[in-house]
């Protein structure tokens, strides 16, 4: 009889029901809803303060100027001359504005004199809001001839087929980017519930038990299918949350009302077609590819362990590979071609990272893809081979931690 | 019929079990006893399958113990280990389930076990919320819920005070007479004594003896002859006794260990010779007596 089922329900209840999950995965929401709102929050708390600029010049020049700058900066007030020398009260006077600007025309165009709390406040657009003022004044040219000349308009015909436009390439690696975000921390979290599950039964003896009654492979594939499934739950609820955020987060971030608006725009249009069945359907394959292997390396790992206090010098090996794969995969997100990418997203532990991101960013090869899926199925069953053979004979090993060679040995058998 | 058949099992450069081989009847109660590092759980997970043996075999009605047929037996292993935070009740249900039990049999064994075991009103608490002797209950409940064909129990009694080791004791018992055939190890040698029918007594991974009480007193060779009253001209008849040996702390008797094959009459005949007697009785020896003596210790 196949007690597979049974081990699942019951490692799948404790699990969900545990408080560590509910945690992580909760928190991990609020992680997410936090980066999408924080900024714009904080914008807006802080607008008028630290957005807040007096300019002060001539009213031909103010003016232009204060047009130029409203998308981006508050224009507080506007003066003909400086009354009093700038300070903080003078400013504090203004409503509080962070700056105060002094325009004037220079030999060269405009001079612009800045007087400022913040002195990143002036970084950025500022400058480049004021550059059609700049060359009518630096060439006596009306406003109607300067502004068509300084945008150039650039039609990029992409060579890879996969994106007609930049949005939507820059889209997909903000997808790439999230859902490998998403596959680590949900890999590294479940994996190490398995780890610390099969220690906790080691280290309480409940093993033997357990053991006496089922085959240790069954017990151990229903905990990591008790695990994924867990896992599965919780990338759900982290890529639903983030999706339905993600229009509120590029508000945040985008730097310019321009781009905002254009990039919620885009984010409108793209999002559903870059989020397909293909890129769902890698981030589920290598989800449980990456997840069965490390998984079973944990749970084999923490079968050798006789108090779980020892579980974090033996976890540090296991977390470089997923630490290196994420690693890679950003450098994927602007390289997805790059040989030493390519070689990495056929390796096993490393590619379910990187190739889920080449797929999603670039156009690969489906020689590629086919190896690498090969690849990782071969290594998976080996590992999982591998790691029931030590999970069998270090669950009921107690005493001092087998000597590597006794591991080895244990292999080999 | 469980057969274990020279069996031997070594770990790295230490051969645990070497050459253990005994047979136990459907039904029977059979205590397996020797000291610490013995050899006894490593022989008890062999029964199980947990363990493989190096070599040698171990068959339940013939046929190799597999994962389908371990799932017919129970184990109380030792070392005591339960799922801190899941209730008791459910516990005892989901190892029900692992040995093959279904709904609603389950539920109804389950609370039978806490009924008899005495645990009833805490089946739906943490089991980490219970008292060791009680957890012990649990997991006792837990290794018996399917009525195993073959229950193996590793110390059942450490821990349990008196009153506890008495409902676990009316719990093998009423076991043994559904016909589940027991294996129990224990230190506490009187309450195997009064529970198993058969025994065998191992020492650094060997057998030193097995049988039922009766073959091993048979295969003792001496026997203990109490008199009374303690006068030296009955103490000299005694001492005269070809191969007898006075024992100490007599407690007001003579106590002499004896040949098993001396003639009891004619010494009794002697003794009246010299005097007055007033008791004159033979003892057979313990199990305890047999157990030293196995192991290689004096009695």
């Amino acid at each position: 009889m196949n007690v597979i089922p049974i081990v699942f329900q019951a490692e799948f209840m404790r699990r969900i029901k545990s408080r560590s999950y509910i945690i992580a995965t909760v928190a991990v929401m609020l992680g997410i809803s936090v980066l999408a709102f924080l900024p714009g929050l904080l914008a807006n708390q802080f607008s008028s303060s630290t957005r807040g600029i007096v300019l002060v010049g001539p009213t031909n020049i103010t003016s232009r100027a204060k047009a130029l700058l409203a998308k981006d900066y508050d224009i507080v007030a506007t003066y003909p001359t400086l009354t009093e020398a700038p300070s903080n009260a003078y400013l504090d006077k203004n409503k509080k504005a962070t700056a105060v600007a002094v325009l004037e025309r220079g030999t060269r165009g405009l001079k612009v004199t800045a007087y400022a709390r913040d002195v990143t406040l002036f970084r950025g657009s500022f400058g480049r809001d004021l550059v059609p003022l700049n060359v009518a004044l630096a060439t006596n040219l009306p406003s109607a001839q300067i502004d068509p000349l300084l945008t150039v308009n650039v039609d990029v015909k992409s060579l890879d087929s996969k994106f007609h436009d930049e949005t939507a390439a820059n889209i997909a690696k903000g997808i790439a980017y999230g859902f490998v975000l998403v596959l680590y921390m949900s890999i590294l979290i479940n994996a190490q519930n398995v780890m610390t599950s099969v220690a906790e039964e080691k280290t309480n003896r409940i093993a033997e038990l357990l053991v006496a009654a089922i085959p240790p492979s069954q017990l151990l594939f229903g905990k990591i299918l008790a695990a994924g499934a867990t896992g599965f739950i919780q990338i759900g609820l982290w890529v639903g949350t983030g999706i339905a955020l993600a229009p509120v987060a590029f508000k945040s971030f985008a730097d310019d009302s321009t781009t905002k608006a254009a990039g919620a725009s885009a984010l409108a249009t793209n999002l559903p077609d870059q989020l397909g069945p293909a890129v769902i359907g890698a981030f589920l394959l290598f989800f449980v590819l990456g997840f069965i292997q490390y998984a079973t390396m944990f749970a084999a790992a923490a079968s050798l362990v006789n108090r779980t206090e020892d579980l974090g010098s033996l976890a540090a090996p296991l977390y470089t590979p997923v630490i290196a794969g994420f690693f890679v995969a950003q450098i994927a997100l602007q390289f997805p071609n790059a040989n030493g990418v390519v070689v990495t997203s056929m390796l096993p532990l490393l590619s379910p990272f990187v190739m889920f991101t080449r797929m999603t960013v670039a156009t690969v090869p489906i020689w590629q893809i086919a190896l690498s899926i090969a690849v990782n199925l071969v290594s998976s069953y080996l590992i999982v081979v591998a790691a029931g053979k030590i999970y069998r004979i270090g669950l009921l090993m107690y005493g001092k931690a087998p000597k590597f060679s006794q591991v080895l040995a244990t292999l080999r058998a | 019929m469980l057969e274990v058949t020279n069996v031997r099992r070594a770990f790295g450069s230490v051969q645990a079990v070497d050459g253990v081989s005994f047979s136990i009847n459907r039904g029977a109660t059979f205590g397996l006893l020797g000291p610490n590092g013995a050899g006894k759980t490593t022989t008890m997970r062999m029964l199980l399958g947990i363990f493989q043996p190096d070599s040698g075999s171990v068959t339940w009605d013939g046929k190799a113990v597999d994962n389908v047929t371990r799932r017919r037996f129970g184990y109380l292993p030792e070392e005591r280990g339960l799922y801190g935070k899941m209730k008791v009740r459910d516990q005892i249900i989901y190892f029900g389930r692992l040995h093959g039990m279904t709904d609603p049999e389950v539920g109804q064994r389950a609370d039978a076990w806490l009924q008899s075991l005495e645990i009833n009103e805490y089946a739906q608490r943490p089991t980490s919320e219970l008292s060791k002797g009680n957890q012990q209950k649990v997991q006792v409940a837990c290794a018996a819920v399917h009525d195993p064909e073959l229950l193996i129990l590793d110390e059942p009694f450490s821990g349990l005070d008196p009153i506890n080791a008495d409902i676990l004791l009316a719990n093998l018992r009423a076991l043994q007479a559904r016909g589940t055939t027991l294996v129990l190890s224990s230190h506490q040698l009187w309450q195997i004594e009064s529970l198993c029918t058969e025994f065998c007594i191992i020492a650094k991974g060997r057998n030193r003896a097995n049988g039922t009480l009766t073959e091993l007193r048979r295969d003792w060779p001496t026997r203990v002859v109490r008199v009374e009253p303690k006068s030296a001209a009955l103490q000299a008849v005694l001492a005269a006794t070809a191969g007898a040996h006075e024992r100490a702390n007599a407690n007001g008797s003579l106590l002499f260990d004896v040949p098993a094959d001396l003639e009891l009459p004619d010494l009794l005949r002697r003794l009246v010779g010299a005097g007055d007697v007033t008791a004159f009785e033979r003892m057979e020896p313990s199990l305890q007596d047999i157990y030293l003596r196995a192991i290689g210790e004096t009695v």
